[in-house]
């Protein structure tokens, strides 16, 4: 339903995406998980062809966004990462707004009004000038004109941001219930949030896609360990054992050559006792460095934890 | 169709909610009002609507950008036009339908203003014939304005520098035509061609030319297309 291929798009001389390749299925939903400034809302709008990328293509429900982007843009759902609805219409008249300018009979708009208005948790504020709401209900209506076309397709930016806790499971409870006859993709940069709605998570950051996966099978390659590596120029057998005798070493792996990840407690740095040590037993240390590990950094500038919400 | 009758219909909605749409009446109808009045109790003048038609033009030429500073400056400025333009809209509906709202308020003003010519009614006897003629010029010429104001308001997000940038473009093309009277050379001849000012004369006289018809047309339409470009344009940006 929505597929991308060598999205880059280049705001002056700064490279927002590079690269990014992914496709999402009918009726799956997908997080696309990643810290602020990770080109999220970038990718987002090439897809709802509020701008065109500068390389690369993109399609949704099989129309190109920039070929087709009447037809695309009919099979969208968006929810913009700040909603800047019109703020002297009342919530019916904006919802009235949205359903002409996408061609729906007044029957249509009545009656699906009704719908997203209660689902949205709307039904009371209906009336409501949209200056006057505060931001969760704003968000709501957000919510509620992206459903309003019952469109195939939902892209939703950051849709629980500014609500409180209730309204964030409940909106969450929303996304999930609407996965199988809608295609989701949601972006969020709280994990535990991609963790609890959706199926399958793309990981972006500074502008590339890094992983992609189930929730339970990323999580579960972020180890609960720092590694450094070390190679050595006289291997033998006993290293392995001999290092874990160190203190805070939890876990020696052999990535031959001579080379070792050791795992190491989180927050300790053991890089001197290591390098004293093998030093001291003559196996001719050639190199000690951390292991950079890209996902990880990435899941340590998630928000990993959520106050209220369980 | 129905997609610019709903963006101007909202539009208009908004004129009439916000003080926009009150204060353009008020100022159109106040201050016409005014030298209407001043203009007609001089000593021995006539019921000639001529004067009406000329004081509504000038009048007309300072509210336009007023009308249009906001259509889309302001879209670009609060973010919301991220929504608009993420629904299957295409760019012309889009200017189409805020250039209608523009036209529509205009339409309301001159109707409200057709009150001049009736109040001549009472006291004298004026020619019929140059009122209509003389609103259908100030129609047309108002129209022209109106969508250059709107290609004011497509090039910036900041209401006031589109709201100056429209009244300085109409100050060029109703200044345009003294250049005629000052040089004779062709140039001259092309000032007074493309001076509203000059476009505006015949209709105000009675008569319907079609040369000013086509130039006002011509006007309207080529900075209406001007203004899908730039939308076209900023989307790329």
């Amino acid at each position: 339903m929505i597929r991308c291929e060598g999205l880059t798009k280049y705001y002056g001389n700064h490279q927002a995406i590079a690269d990014v390749n992914f496709e999402v299925d009918e009726g799956e939903i997908v997080g696309f998980l990643g810290p602020n400034a990770a080109g999220k809302t970038t990718t987002m709008r090439i897809l709802t062809s509020f701008i065109p990328p500068t390389a690369g293509e993109a399609a949704v429900a099989g129309f190109d966004v920039i070929d087709q982007s009447l037809q695309s843009r009919r099979a969208i759902g968006y929810l913009p990462e700040t909603s800047s609805l019109y703020q002297d219409m009342r919530v019916t008249q904006y919802l009235r707004f949205c359903g002409g300018v996408r061609s729906m009979s007044r029957a249509d708009v009545e009656e699906r009004m009704e719908y997203v208005l209660d689902t949205c948790g709307l039904s009371e504020r209906a009336d409501s000038i949209i200056g006057t709401l505060s931001l969760g209900f704003r968000q709501r209506v957000g919510l509620a004109q992206a459903l309003l076309h019952d469109p195939p397709v939902l892209i939703l930016d950051e849709p629980t941001v500014g609500l409180d806790p209730n309204q964030i499971i409940e909106v969450r409870n929303l996304i999930k219930s609407l996965g199988g006859q809608h295609t989701v993709m949601l972006s969020t940069h709280i994990l535990p949030e991609a963790q609890m709605t959706c199926e399958r998570v793309i990981i972006i950051n500074h502008g590339r896609i890094i992983a992609e996966d189930t929730p339970e099978a990323l999580t579960a390659q972020i180890r609960e360990a720092e590694t450094i590596l070390i190679t050595l120029a006289r291997d033998d057998e006993n290293v392995s054992r001999q290092l874990l005798d160190l203190p805070d070493v939890v876990g020696v792996r052999s990535v031959g050559d001579g080379s070792y990840h050791v795992d190491t407690a989180v927050g300790t740095d053991v890089r001197a006792e290591i390098a004293e040590f093998a030093v001291s037993r003559g196996w001719g240390l050639l190199e000690l460095r951390p292991v950079e590990m890209t996902l990880e950094d990435v899941f340590r500038q998630l928000t990993t934890e959520e106050e209220g919400v369980e | 169709m129905r997609k610019v009758l709903t963006i101007a219909g909202k539009e208009l909605r908004s004129y009439f909610v916000s003080p926009m749409g009150y204060v353009v009446l008020g100022f159109l109808l106040g201050v016409g009002g005014l030298i209407f009045a001043l203009t007609y109790t001089a000593p021995q003048m006539e019921a000639d609507p001529t004067y009406i038609i000329r004081v509504m033009v000038f009048l007309i030429l300072l509210m336009s950008p007023v009308i249009t500073m906001g259509l889309l400056a302001q879209e670009w400025a609060s973010g919301s036009i991220e929504l608009l333009m993420t629904n299957p809209v295409r760019d012309v509906e889009l200017i189409l339908g805020k250039y209608l709202a523009a036209v529509t308020l205009l339409v309301i003003a001159l109707a409200a203003s057709l009150e001049f010519p009736l109040i001549l009614e009472k006291f004298g006897d004026p020619d019929w014939m140059v009122v209509l003629t003389g609103y259908i010029g100030v129609l047309l010429a108002g129209m022209s304005f109106l969508a250059i104001g709107l290609f004011a308001s497509s090039l910036t997000s900041n209401q006031i520098a589109s709201g100056l940038l429209g009244f300085v473009m109409l100050l060029f093309f109703w200044l345009i035509g003294w250049l005629g009277y000052n040089i004779s050379s062709k140039i001259g001849e092309v000032a007074k061609y493309i001076s509203v000012f000059e476009n505006i004369q015949d209709f105000s006289k009675g008569i319907i030319d079609l040369r000013p018809v086509v130039f006002f047309l011509s006007l309207i339409a080529f900075f209406l297309m001007l203004s899908v470009r730039t939308v076209e344009n900023r989307r790329t940006a």
